[in-house]
């Protein structure tokens, strides 16, 4: 395949004019989204208390919000630890360009 | 082998597709397309009429050979194989490439063959197949990085493919048998079975077991945007399956596997370029198969194939997602993709779906068939195990379900405004994403294809605690994502490149070999040359005394012969006066 379709109006050279704000950028959206995923949050931490598994295996599980912490913390840990990989392993993008 | 033989020798997909191959390579160029979907669709037709059981052997050399071995096993890879292929031939439909058509039929044939090897030849020949077809998709872009990185991936599956052909060769000394069956990586003494071992370690070469994992994210990212999509489904699952077979049980593969969950995580997170960001998600995804082959539970094992059958359907999704938005801006890099939810919402709707697969929501692939996994890990009280396996769930979230739809679709406004992804790719997302649906609401078709029926028959994955579990893991994972980026603590992609197992053989050890290869020159010219220099004195010599000028080469007078001759039939007239 053309690795892709460069014909105009199909890449941004063919553009009608760059409209900066959509729908996903517009504030109402943002904040709708974000209360949605609170209070989404919270019914799921909420109904950790009304059910729960009949024999867990680990004592973990019988924890009611276990699984929203161990989420929350994860995530987080993921990418705050994660992004200092990047000083090890990162190199400028013709790193293999230059050498081989 | 008899007429009846040979039509049901050619009577299996791998031979069909393969033979559809050829076909296309010859057909015109209007055709080639047309034909492909054609002959995937009859080799469907053809494994609907197959009965498990089904099977064909001859005898080679006092061999027994099996080409085919059909059983619930291959069924279910076999099932998936056909619909991975069909999707990829219509997703790929403006390409016309004579290489790349060929390889888009010859490569999933060499996995669907594999698939159904009852002997270790013919997967020997399959396994082969696979790489050398496959190649030709990391090669189509025709540039010199993806030459280069086609000639590592070529060396690494050949590489793959002797160590399997060592192992096959010690296999047969051990039992004096070619079949496939299950074997055990250590002996009754607890030691190593080096026949097993090494099959185990060429399964895992083309598993991407993690420091052996690198091929993946070299080459698949350089092919082109449909061979990406192609080479994501066969190789790796085609080794999953091979582990299912073999080695099911085998407790070495739970950690390994667990390995291969938690390290791309983290080099998913800082790489920029997205399709290399999915080829990370294959090492991460194709870990929890591993893991769940490494219970060897009727559970986990359902849990890992069942896994292997939704992952090839939703990461084909989510890397056709981001193949089309390259296909229309040019690029896959999240620094220079971003807000192309204006202008390509379908796209973007089919990529949030695959996402969502991905991630196990409730209602999706993921959740139905991730679940037992876990339940492997928890049935067997591996409580580490479980909590790597839930953290790798939150890294899966990370770097497919949200990385790859926010930064492609989302973030910063790249300011291109591309046109809709066209319409043969929207409906192969389309297929695809239908089929991540439907399996997460009605899953009882795949849990039909399943192994271990009688586990699966009272398996229930729609329980209201396991729908709080999920959620509470994913719908808290998405909430931490979303304050780091409201407190700015979400790192910024950055154009690089991240240094991974491939530096040590592209660097060091492209120094190692040119030091290698300088040494083995600069001794054979002083050994050439030595050798040049003796032979040159030697034709000198003999120059000198036989050349034109030499002193053999000066006339002698007629009397000189003469007294030869009589010194020679002297000496023969007292040699016979001696012998009487």
């Amino acid at each position: 395949m053309a690795d892709h379709d460069a014909r105009p109006g199909n890449t941004d050279a063919g553009n009608k004019k760059a409209d900066s704000t959509g729908w996903a950028d517009h504030p109402v959206f943002v904040r709708g989204f974000l209360w949605t995923l609170y209070i989404s949050c919270a019914l799921a931490a909420g109904a950790g208390f009304i059910w729960q598994k009949k024999k867990p295996h680990f004592e973990l599980e019988a924890f009611p919000v276990f699984f929203a912490i161990y989420g929350f913390v994860m995530f987080a840990l993921i990418v705050l630890v994660g992004q200092h990989l990047r000083k090890l392993v990162g190199r400028s993008e013709d790193y293999y360009r230059e050498r081989e | 082998m008899s007429v009846n033989s040979l039509l049901a020798f050619l009577d299996n997909p791998g031979i069909i597709l393969t033979l559809g191959a050829f076909l296309t390579v010859l057909a015109p160029v209007a055709l080639r397309r047309p034909i492909m979907l054609g002959v995937v669709a009859f080799s469907a037709f053809r494994l609907w009429g197959m009965e498990i059981g089904d099977s064909l052997a001859f005898t080679l050399f006092d061999l027994e050979i099996m080409p085919v071995q059909y059983d619930v096993l291959s069924r279910l890879f076999l099932v998936v194989f056909h619909i991975a292929a069909g999707l990829n031939v219509i997703y790929s439909w403006m390409v016309k490439d004579r290489s790349e058509c060929f390889a888009a039929l010859a490569y999933p044939a060499a996995a669907m063959g594999g698939v159904l090897a009852g002997d270790w030849i013919t997967l020997f020949i399959w396994w082969e197949l696979a790489a050398l077809t496959s190649v030709f998709l990391v090669w189509a872009p025709q540039t010199r990085e993806s030459y280069l990185s086609g000639l590592r991936y070529m060396s690494i599956q050949i590489a793959s493919g002797v160590i399997l052909l060592g192992g096959i060769v010690l296999v047969f000394r051990e039992q004096d048998s070619l079949a496939i069956g299950t074997l055990s990586l250590r002996d009754g003494g607890g030691n190593f079975n080096i026949a097993a071992l090494m099959l185990f370690i060429a399964l895992g070469i083309k598993s991407a077991f993690p420091m052996l994992h690198n091929w993946v994210q070299d080459a698949y990212p350089k092919a082109t945007i449909g061979g990406t999509i192609i080479l994501s489904v066969f190789t790796t699952k085609l080794a999953v399956y091979m582990f299912a077979r073999v080695f099911v049980g085998t407790p070495e593969l739970i950690w390994i596997g667990a390995i291969m969950t938690i390290f791309p995580i983290f080099f998913a997170l800082i790489e920029n370029d997205l399709r290399k960001v999915l080829t990370y998600s294959i090492n991460n995804q194709v870990g929890f198969m591993i893991v769940g082959i490494g219970f060897g539970t009727a559970a986990s094992v359902n849990g890992a194939v069942g896994y292997a059958f939704g992952n090839i359907i939703f990461e084909s999704l989510l890397f056709m997602s981001v193949g089309a938005a390259m296909y229309r801006t040019g690029t896959s890099k999240a620094t220079e993709l971003g807000g192309l939810y204006r202008t390509m919402p379908i796209t973007l709707f089919f990529c949030l779906i695959g996402a969502l697969s991905i991630s196990a929501f409730p209602g999706f692939a993921g959740f139905v068939t991730k679940g037992l996994i876990l339940d492997g890990a928890a049935e067997a009280h591996n409580l580490i195990i479980w909590l790597i396996l839930l953290f790798a769930s939150a890294g899966v979230l990370e770097h497919a379900g949200i990385k790859i739809p926010y930064f492609t679709f989302f973030a910063h406004d790249s300011g291109k405004r591309p046109k809709e992804a066209p319409l043969p790719m929207l409906i192969a997302m389309g297929i695809a994403a239908f089929l991540s649906v439907v399996i997460g609401l009605y899953p009882q078709p795949l849990f039909a294809l399943l192994p271990h029926q009688a586990h699966i028959v009272d398996y229930n994955p729609f329980t209201a605690y396991h729908f709080v579990e999920q959620l509470q893991l994913l719908l808290f994972a998405v909430l931490a994502f979303a304050l780091l980026i409201k407190f700015k603590l979400y790192p910024p992609e950055v154009p690089s490149t991240n240094l991974d197992v491939d530096w040590f053989y592209r660097i060091p050890g492209r120094a190692v070999l040119f030091a290698i290869i300088g040494f083995v020159v600069a001794a054979w010219r002083v050994v050439w040359g030595g050798l040049q220099k003796l032979v040159g004195s030697i034709v000198e010599r003999t120059h000198r005394t036989h050349g034109p000028e030499g002193a053999l080469a000066r006339s002698w007078p007629v009397g000189f012969m003469a007294l030869w001759t009589a010194v020679v039939l002297g000496a023969a007239l007292i040699v016979l006066f001696l012998n009487q």
